[in-house]
């Protein structure tokens, strides 16, 4: 078997069946699941059994009892003869009163607006929930007050959400701007991430192999290049695998998800399919209907997508992790490497502050010319390729880049890594590695 | 048979001269002993002959082949400081490394079945390196360099943290790969052993050879005019001696002396001392100087011949100024 083969095998073995690597395989995914699905369940639950005392000063005399029918159950509307507006200040604030509404005469003509009092607090989950009862109140009354009907209404109420599809030969995606962007910034962070997250375990096992000085044992049976590039396609197996393994456990968690989050914010209505939304959150407010997510998150990654993901963090990983494996050489522990990370960090970290600029402008020049540059392609290309479509020559001259520089990085690297895997005690500073890179 | 050849290498790091033109030639069915204190360049010579280094100069071949990836798979290499992957089970390690040599899997594995057998640690296959203690730990490391049975075998100080029992039976081994016609490179700076077991020796000091040849020949090169004694009773007469100029002490305890005889002192005169002074004598010997103290020689005598080149160096440099 050829050594580099024989090597990468060994490497990824022996990572993929370590503890750290099942452990973190797992348990990432849920990870990020209880962060998008935990404020929710946690808003639901806490909103769900605070009762509040409230009262209702109504100048028009029109809103109040359509008011108190629209809120949620947990309010509690006080009946009461009319008080002075300081003594209901009073009471909430010695807090026998939780607020209260302040409804002028004229707001059902637009000349005066309403106020809510309360000692605040209540976040906000509950200035939705009053705002969003007040408008429809509000906006009912009105209509009535011109004289339309029920069908009037019930036309108004009906859904009338704008659907954006893109355009593409590969086929129309539908789900539009909004969607596209989160793809887009989700890959596009995930690559980030997945880069410096294998580069710098490459870097850890060159100073492992170092420091325990089983380099010398490997470097008397095969070439340092071999060990290098063995050790870079090794951790670069694992990290495919782990990405597969987090997007299968993903999809499979967000199919779950719908339900189970169902189940627990209303149990009465679980046995509908399709997923129930919190209360005050109207599904005509959401960029999306949330039952057809999975078929939209279908048409968003679609394969040219998911190809030029992999292809460009192969790319992006081979770059930068070449790079950390000579860092990785020229120092006898981890502590030592940080002062030599610096120039490595700075063009895998700097991409992301320009992420924003691209989302928002995918065409402008100065986006295309960061999707192709070879330092910033990586993140960048894959950015584009979600948010916009991408003319398939940029694409092509941008990665035909990202090869030719990883190759002359690699050949850097390969020197740095030569010279540096037998030097001990020594910190090698910049200006040391540029002269093991000229005298190799 | 594979002979090692080393011709006029020469290796430089930056400023500082590592190998200066060694040369030696270390013969198959023999133990070479590669000698020098620390830093005088035994490693940056072993990793050029492993071929983990190219020299700046001369040329290095085994079996008449220059050392390259090909002579790599045909040597085992044992070096000074030990390492192994901590969290890999012995058997995996080993497999893994046996195949680096370009084994196969099957042949591998029988190998060092067979090897953990002949030293005891046939159990040990499925144990972690972490759980091992030092001493099991070189065994392991041990098998590493001998398990593709190379033709040379480079041992860089291989007794270093072995106990008693453990050194007898790595010796024993190390006889054996001798006797199987394998070449052995043994590099040490501890004498007595080099002496226990080399056939052959170079002494190297700052990146120079300054003695080589067949262990006997060269002991006999610096005569026998080293007296060991053993003795009960006072022992006055030594300093007195010392002061006379008439010997040099090597090593001295309670009841015990080795001195070298100076000046063409005959051994008689110590053996007078000694009887008049002692209560007993129970051992009296003229023989061939250790190798440490022919070692000290060697070194010592090579800084008076570089003293003085390079005052005659100068000194030419001053006439060719004055002239």
């Amino acid at each position: 078997m050829n050594k580099i083969a024989l090597i990468a095998r060994s490497e990824y073995l022996r990572r993929v069946r370590s503890k750290t690597f099942i452990l973190t395989t797992l348990l990432a995914p849920l990870l990020a699941l209880a962060v998008v699905v935990l404020p929710v369940l946690m808003a639901a639950v806490t909103e769900g059994d605070t009762v509040r005392t409230i009262h209702i000063v109504d100048g028009t005399g029109q809103v109040r009892d359509a008011l108190e029918e629209a809120l949620p159950e947990t309010y509690v509307v006080q009946r009461r003869t009319a008080t002075p507006l300081d003594s209901l200040r009073a009471e909430v604030l010695d807090g026998r009163l939780d607020g209260y509404f302040v409804i002028p005469d004229g707001v059902l003509e637009g000349r005066a607006e309403a106020t809510y009092y309360s000692r605040g607090g209540g976040g906000l989950a509950q200035q939705g929930t009053l705002r969003s009862a007040y408008q429809s109140v509000v906006r009912e009354t009105r209509i009535r007050a011109a004289g339309a009907d029920d069908l009037v209404l019930a036309l108004l109420d009906a859904r009338a959400s704008l659907d954006t599809v893109t355009l593409s030969e590969e086929g129309d995606a539908a789900g539009g701007v909004i969607a596209s962007s989160v793809v887009a910034y989700v890959l596009g962070l995930l690559i980030y991430v997945a880069v410096l997250l294998y580069g710098v375990m490459v870097m850890r096992g060159v100073i492992e192999e170092k420091s325990n000085r089983i380099v010398e044992v490997i470097a008397s049976s095969a070439r340092p290049f071999e060990l290098m590039m063995g050790k870079v396609l090794g951790i670069g197996a694992m990290g495919l695998t782990q990405l597969v393994a987090w997007s299968v456990l993903m999809l499979a968690m967000s199919a779950a998800a719908g339900p189970v989050l169902a189940l627990v914010l209303s149990p009465e209505v679980a046995t509908t399919p399709g997923v129930n939304l919190p209360e005050g959150v109207d599904a005509a407010d959401l960029p999306f209907d949330p039952n057809d997510l999975p078929a939209m998150l279908g048409s968003l990654l679609s394969p040219g997508l998911l190809l030029g993901f992999v292809g460009f963090f192969l790319g992006g990983y081979l770059l930068f992790s070449s790079l950390f494996a000579a860092v990785g050489s020229a120092v006898d522990q981890e502590s030592d490497a940080q002062s030599l990370q610096l120039p490595i960090m700075m063009p895998i970290i700097l991409p992301v502050f320009f992420l924003p600029a691209v989302l928002t402008e995918p065409d402008s020049a100065f986006s295309v010319f960061l999707s192709i540059f070879p330092f910033s392609s990586p993140i960048l290309m894959v950015v584009r390729m979600a948010a916009t479509t991408v003319p398939a020559w940029q694409v092509l001259l941008s990665f035909a880049l990202l090869v030719a520089t990883f190759v002359g990085m690699i050949a850097l690297a390969a020197r740095i890594y030569r010279v540096g895997i037998l030097m001990y005690g020594k910190k090698a500073t910049l200006r040391d590695l540029w002269r093991w890179v000229r005298t190799a | 048979m594979s002979r090692l050849a080393v011709e006029q290498v020469t290796k430089r790091y930056e400023r500082v001269l590592a190998v200066d033109s060694v040369s030696f030639v270390a013969e198959p069915g023999r133990i070479f002993g590669l000698l020098g204190p620390n830093g005088a360049g035994k490693t940056s010579t072993i990793r050029m002959i492993a071929y983990i280094t190219v020299p700046d100069a001369g040329t290095i071949t085994l079996g008449g082949q220059p050392v390259g990836p090909a002579t790599q798979q045909r040597m085992g290499y044992l070096p000074e400081e030990r390492g192994l992957y901590r969290k890999l089970r012995v058997g995996e390690q080993l497999l893994y490394l046996a195949q680096l040599k370009g084994m196969t899997a099957r042949a591998a594995e029988t190998a060092i079945r067979h090897w953990l057998g002949r030293f005891g640690a046939a159990d040990w296959y499925g144990k972690k390196v972490e759980e091992l203690s030092k001493g099991m730990q070189q065994k392991v490391q041990f098998i590493a360099t001998v398990a593709h049975d190379p033709q040379l075998v480079i041992l860089d100080e291989p007794f270093s943290g072995l106990d008693p029992i453990n050194a007898e039976l790595l010796q024993d081994v190390i006889a054996e790969l001798r006797a199987a016609g394998r070449t052995i490179l043994f590099a040490s700076h501890r004498m007595e052993q080099v002496e226990q077991l080399c056939d052959d020796l170079c002494l190297i000091a700052e990146g120079r050879v300054i003695l080589s040849g067949a262990l006997r020949e060269v002991k006999r090169q610096f005569g026998s005019n080293t007296v060991t004694l053993a003795f009960d009773g006072g022992d006055a007469w030594v300093d007195a001696l010392a002061a006379d100029g008439a010997v040099q002490v090597l090593s001295r305890t309670a009841g015990h002396l080795t001195a070298r005889l100076l000046n063409d002192t005959p051994s008689r005169r110590v053996l007078d001392a000694a009887l008049a002074e002692t209560t007993e004598l129970y051992r009296f010997e003229l023989h061939e100087p250790p190798l440490d103290e022919i070692f000290r020689m060697a070194v010592g005598q090579s800084k008076d011949q570089n003293i003085r080149a390079s005052e005659e160096r100068a000194m030419v440099s001053n006439s060719a100024a004055s002239s």
